[in-house]
């Protein structure tokens, strides 16, 4: 780097600084954008939640409407919840799936990574309403087992937690797959071998060696899997409907229905 | 012990892979069935909905949703493009915070940022600019981050040897640019561009807010979202199915 610029004063016979300073010219467009549509709309946001009725004092009232509200804290609740349950579940399912894209040369390696990444093509909704169709009162699961006579009344699986945290972790599980991808192959392959040539079974290498590296990855993929459920909307929209409100489907409902009141302003800003 | 943690992991595998599809093939085999529901109907099939797809309705918010995915995945290369060069290319001092700065917006969810660019828009005076031209900024905001990481992981694989080979050989730096590091990168700004077309084609939450109420209108009162461009095309595009039981 210290050579580039040095050659530049040298050609130009410009100053220092000013050669530096063009380093950071094409930085202008993108940056202008993201502080006009971003960084200034997010200062506003939060300016607001602390002025409930748009009045000119600061106070914490908003917060603390949201924080003493019931309705609101089980919703908080729920979506921690929720989204800690998909956390997990991402990360248990997509571990084998990364490992084996990482690690196999077999020509079924293709066979499964494209299937597992491909459906990140198709929209949210789409894969949603799947589900919904397996899930719902008259549909797949309960349709089968009333046939096969196990159950005279439809189980209830839509509609509450345990339908969007299927659907949410079909949804999430590519990018999980696409982390803990990054991070397995960050991992020296000539330590496990190492170790299989010192006469460790496959398991104890995977036990030993390759979890405790993949920590970090780990960790990540549960955190993004976490944040992205936390802020998702149209699978729990679709999926929890009424009877399952998470904290996401409850904000579009104040912003678009009710109000633009302190109440949804506290918790655009406070939850997340 | 070793064929049984094998043949698990075989097990675990074809789970996992079932999971992941099966709720794709459903949704395809459901696009077929007659009926106007979203249900499955496994003996009789029928593509009348795919038909149905050719209404105006249907066409237009798809063309307007095609149009902003390419206006917006154009304009977050170009801006992906600019941003990589500096972070990882050159690596000028402080890269590290400039690219957390460019990925900030990941942080924040959809429905803040849709919300908060609402906000400023109106009260900056810019309400008219709810519809087409706040989608398009809005969008690239979010895809950009996508954008620029991809082009910078291509940048930071461009062998530096190459460059310096380039330089000893006269070329200026616009030449170098042109003939060595854009061809070379090139593959890496493509999958950066077809992810912001794809994030864009595809966003619901975040496009909520910026669709102009009343136009084009909302086909469906049971689910609000479905009063967005995206979502319309999208269904359109996808699976007609979904949509018909809305009427």
């Amino acid at each position: 780097m210290s050579m580039s610029s040095i050659a530049l004063t040298a050609e130009g016979g410009r100053p220092v600084w000013m050669s530096r300073a063009r380093q950071y010219l094409p930085l202008l467009p993108p940056t202008l954008l993201l502080l006009v549509f971003f960084a200034i709309p997010m200062g506003m946001m939060v300016g607001l939640s602390f002025h409930p009725q748009g009045g000119s004092t600061a106070s914490l009232a908003s917060y603390e409407r949201f924080f003493t509200d019931d309705f609101s804290l089980a919703g908080l609740g729920r979506t921690v919840l929720m989204s800690g349950l998909v956390a997990i579940c991402v990360t248990l399912m997509a571990y084998p799936v990364a490992y084996f894209s990482a690690r196999s040369r077999s020509r079924w390696r293709a066979v499964v990574f494209a299937p597992a990444i491909a459906p990140e093509l198709a929209g949210v909704v789409l894969r949603t309403y799947g589900w919904l169709i397996i899930l719902e009162d008259h549909g797949f699961i309960n349709s089968g087992l009333m046939w096969l006579g196990l159950i005279s009344e439809p189980l209830p699986p839509a509609k509450n937690m345990f339908g969007v945290v299927v659907g949410l972790t079909h949804v999430i599980l590519p990018f999980g797959i696409l982390s803990l991808l990054t991070s397995l192959q960050g991992v020296d392959q000539n330590l496990e071998k190492s170790a299989q040539i010192l006469g460790a079974s496959r398991v104890s290498v995977l036990r030993h060696i390759v979890l405790p590296l993949t920590v970090p990855g780990i960790v990540s993929s549960m955190l993004l899997a976490f944040t992205m459920s936390a802020s998702a909307y149209a699978t729990p929209a679709i999926l929890g409907g009424a009877g399952f409100k998470v904290l996401a489907t409850m904000v579009y409902e104040q912003v678009l229905f009710t109000s633009t009141g302190p109440l949804p302003r506290s918790w655009r800003t406070c939850c997340w | 012990m070793n064929r049984i943690v094998s043949g698990l992991f075989w097990v675990s595998i074809a789970l996992v892979m079932a999971f992941i599809t099966l709720p794709l093939i459903v949704v395809m085999a459901a696009s077929l069935s007659p009926s106007s529901r979203v249900t499955l109907v496994p003996w009789e099939w029928t593509v009348r909905w795919y038909g149905d797809l050719m209404a105006r309705r249907w066409i237009d918010p798809f063309i307007l949703s095609a149009q902003i995915a390419i206006l917006v995945s154009l304009i977050s290369g170009v801006l992906g493009l600019l941003a990589a060069y500096v972070v990882a290319f050159e690596k000028c001092p402080g890269h590290a915070t400039i690219m957390s700065f460019l990925l900030s917006p990941l942080a924040v969810p959809q429905i803040v940022k849709g919300v908060a660019i609402v906000l400023f828009l109106s009260s900056a005076g810019l309400y008219r600019w709810v519809g087409t031209p706040g989608l398009v900024a809005a969008h690239i905001i979010l895809t950009l981050p996508f954008a620029v990481r991809m082009i910078a992981t291509a940048m930071f694989n461009f062998d530096k040897n190459l460059d310096r080979a380039g330089q000893s050989t006269g070329a200026t730096k616009a030449q170098r640019i042109r003939h060595l590091l854009l061809p070379i990168i090139k593959p890496g700004v493509f999958s950066g561009m077809t992810f912001a077309f794809i994030i864009s084609f595809n966003n619901i939450p975040l496009s909520v807010f910026l669709v102009r109420p009343g136009k084009p209108p909302c086909p469906s009162p049971s689910l609000t979202i479905s009063n967005t461009a995206s979502i319309r095309c999208w269904l359109r595009s996808m699976s007609p199915r979904c949509f018909s039981c809305w009427r």
